[in-house]
């Protein structure tokens, strides 16, 4: 039995013209995702994107004239507030999750950060996933504001690489090479007209991915060389069985590439790999007290929050028997869920990070010389 | 002023709604029968004539299936209450007017749930009696009820059913073993009557839910309506003694309706009866009592409810009711940690005790009123939630059975 009752919000992203809506239109008519509250953001004056979604009035709200990740994050966490309060006055039609369109301006991680920063949200909701699609057809478009593209691939938990009807291998494969440079740790599956596995979007999850699984072998944080490189093993939409979607190989290639080999040649071939934005994952060889993981957690937060783009894991605090799911975005990072787990399964601890210009090393560093101060 | 209101859910999905064959006014029995072969039978007592009780197979809970429906002997009784136990089922009946019968409970043999046998009637019948409310039967061998008592005649006439236990070893001939009430509501006691509530919320010095736990045979946890709550020493049988009384009323308005013991946790969970429409007896709460100390109840909370000035407005009555007593048979749900709860129009709703000084709401749901409602909405008066998760709800008046998955 699952005991976050929050309700679930999945923050979809994407670049002007990367298929937001297209997407949204197709999965918001299935049964598993039409009982969603839709909010759309549009930084125009007039919106149109919530018209063209062919929704009631009772199941979407357009918030216009600004961006959410910036000018509107106030009116973000109003609306959800009184969305939450009107629902549970039976004011409003129930609704199962919360979704968010972003602008394609936008970066997702300070519209999840409001969830964590808010008491009153962060009580009645949590961030499910974030959802970035890829327009493989238009790389220019994102070359313009790079910074932004970037952040959003960074942020994701699920990459869908859109209009793959129309994108040559080449395109698709150098699409690939970008998101995988920067976030080594997000399923990707490609879609095309928004067809896609709705149970992918309905029930993605930060936590699915093989990083969270298995225990490797190794020592202090494990031997996780190859991800760190941005081989990523881009396996975990496979899991589950029947999907429409088969996860993308990041080489498109029969035979497995080396490990580091892919982000190489991204690099030579896109020109376009942000060098200052990086993924990891980190295990700790025992159950760290929880003391000073918060210490640990909270003077990272506080040094480079701002860099830290994505901080998931499961943790298991010593003589606590219980995992522990983490999520943080940039500054803040969310209360420490249960996460109800089989016994016997793997008790090992494991963190992902999504930084920018934060290197492994200086983590690994700073909680061994944590653990050193702290005693035995 | 609001007058209309959507179906509300959360973290609950209905799966089905059986309006049992038009007869869709369920009281507060709800038991479930693992039969050999894998099939779930759950056994529902009416709320009212003219039907007794309905079996309904919910092996598959999206597809239950009326097996058999009884019917009561006259408009004048009701039977609200069962209990399975293995193969048999204990039936409750309560006369509208003292004096008439039957007024006790039945006995029946549902090895074949199609062909209940009834195999015996304990009779309670007496000119100040109004029979079995509600009882209480999991071991077997031993029925303990809300009833009235040909031997204790009653002060005031609302003070007329007390609790009582009768031995059903031999399901033939059940044998009364023993009872209590509350000193000073019966003829020839020693003490005092006791304070009635105002008269706007005198229900009465009654027995109420009688619940045993085979995890101390030896204690029954009693509502008591106006009287509060009791932890009893039973260990005599026949001389049932209180150790300690969880009152809250006044100044609360009275109705303590059940107490449930939550053993590894050393908590009790007391709740009231909403019986007025509208909110007029509001607030009626479910408690949690700390049983550290089983002679000394302390309340730590009480589980949040939703905003009364909503649902005072959605018809009939909203407020506390029944809770899933964890009851000790098989199929039956086990859980310390969440607590769930029908409050009528409020509807089924699911806490997380874990913290119990702060308990959190984790699932609701509250559907339209269903079609022929006298009171323009849900009136969820009692539920069971089995151990594969599903949760079963019963309206008070016309919208029968529905199955319920809670997804937390």
């Amino acid at each position: 039995m699952r005991t976050d009752a929050r309700t679930p919000v999945i923050v979809v992203s994407g670049f002007l013209g990367s298929g937001k809506t297209t997407l949204l239109k197709k999965v918001l008519d299935t049964p598993e995702l039409s009982n969603s509250m839709l909010i759309v953001n549009e930084i125009g004056e007039i919106g149109i994107d919530h018209k063209l979604l062919e929704r009631s009035d009772d199941q979407t709200v357009l918030l216009d004239n600004g961006c959410m990740c910036c000018q509107l994050r106030g009116d973000l966490q109003a609306l959800l507030v009184d969305l939450g309060m009107r629902r549970y006055r039976g004011e409003l039609p129930s609704f199962d999750r919360v979704i968010i369109e972003t602008s394609g301006l936008a970066e997702p991680g300070p519209i999840a950060q409001t969830l964590y920063g808010d008491g009153p949200l962060a009580r009645d909701y949590r961030l499910a996933h974030v959802v970035t699609l890829i327009d493989p057809l238009n790389p220019q478009a994102r070359a313009a504001a790079q910074a932004i593209a970037d952040a959003q691939v960074a942020a994701a938990d699920l990459l869908v690489l859109s209009k793959s009807d129309l994108a040559t291998p080449a395109q698709a494969a150098a699409a690939l090479d970008w998101a995988r440079a920067i976030n080594s740790y997000a399923d990707v599956i490609a879609t095309s007209q928004g067809n896609m596995d709705v149970a992918l979007l309905a029930d993605a999850t930060p936590f699915n991915h093989p990083a969270f699984g298995a225990r490797p072998a190794g020592g202090l944080f494990g031997d996780l060389t190859a991800w760190q490189e941005g081989a990523a093993p881009g396996g975990a939409a496979a899991s589950g069985t029947g999907r429409s979607n088969p996860p993308m190989e990041r080489n498109g290639a029969d035979t497995p590439r080396a490990a580091g080999q892919g982000s190489y040649l991204a690099r030579q071939r896109s020109g376009i790999h942000p060098p200052d934005i990086g993924s990891f994952a980190l295990r700790f060889d025992a159950p760290p007290s929880r003391a000073l993981f918060d210490l640990f957690m909270s003077t990272l937060l506080r040094l480079r929050g701002q860099d830290l783009l994505r901080v998931k894991g499961i943790v298991y605090f010593e003589g606590e028997p219980d995992a522990q799911l983490i999520q943080g975005v940039c500054h803040i990072y969310d209360q420490p869920v249960v996460l109800d787990r089989q016994a016997g399964e793997p008790g090992q601890s494991v963190l992902v990070f999504i930084a920018r210009n934060i290197a492994r090393e200086q983590i690994e560093d700073y909680w061994r010389s944590l653990r050193r101060l702290a005693g035995p | 002023m609001q007058n209309t209101f959507f179906p509300q859910q959360r973290n609950m999905r209905l799966l089905s709604q059986d309006t049992l064959r038009g007869f869709g006014g369920v009281g507060e029995g709800i038991a479930m029968q693992c039969l050999a072969d894998g099939r779930r039978v759950l056994w529902l007592a009416h709320e009212s004539a003219p039907k007794n009780f309905t079996a309904v197979d919910v092996s598959d809970p999206r597809k239950p299936r009326v097996l058999i429906q009884t019917d009561l002997p006259h408009a004048n009784v009701r039977s609200n209450s069962l209990e399975v136990s293995g193969n048999l089922m204990a039936v409750a009946y309560q006369v509208s007017q003292p004096g008439l019968a039957p007024a006790g409970f039945d006995l029946f043999d549902i090895s074949q749930p199609e062909n209940p046998r009834l195999l015996s009637h304990f009779d309670a019948s007496a000119p100040h009696s109004r029979g079995a409310h509600c009882l209480w039967f999991v071991d077997g061998k031993t029925v303990h009820m809300a009833c009235g008592d040909p031997e204790r005649v009653p002060r005031n006439p609302k003070d007329d059913q007390v609790y009582r236990i009768v031995d059903v070893s031999d399901p033939t001939s059940p044998k009364a073993v023993g009872g209590w009430h509350l000193p000073g509501t019966m003829e020839g006691d020693d003490a005092p009557p006791p304070k009635r509530l105002a008269p706007a919320f005198d229900s009465g010095f009654r027995a109420h839910n009688t619940n045993v736990y085979p995890q101390r045979p030896d204690r029954c946890y009693l509502g008591y309506l106006d009287a509060g709550a009791f932890i009893m020493d039973i260990s005599d049988l026949a001389h049932p003694k209180p150790i300690s009384r969880f009152i809250n009323s006044p100044p609360f308005n009275g109705f303590t309706h059940t107490a449930l013991p939550l053993f590894e946790r050393q908590l009790l969970i007391v709740s009231d009866e909403c019986v007025q429409d509208n909110g007029g007896d509001w607030p009626k709460l479910v408690w949690v009592v700390d049983m550290r100390d089983e002679s000394n109840l302390v309340s730590i909370s009480t589980l949040p409810m939703p905003p009364v000035e909503i649902h005072k407005q959605r018809g009939g009555r909203f407020g506390a009711h029944n809770v899933h007593e964890n009851t000790p048979v098989p199929g039956s749900w086990q859980s310390e940690d969440i607590i769930v709860c029908s409050h009528f129009n409020g509807g089924i709703r699911a806490y997380d005790i874990r913290d119990p000084y702060s308990p959190r709401e984790v699932a609701y749901f509250v559907p339209d009123a269903p079609a022929g409602s006298p009171v323009g909405s849900i009136q969820f008066n009692d539920v069971f939630v089995d151990d594969r998760g599903i949760v079963f709800a019963v309206d008070r008046h016309t919208g029968g059975l529905y199955a319920l998955e809670m997804t937390v």
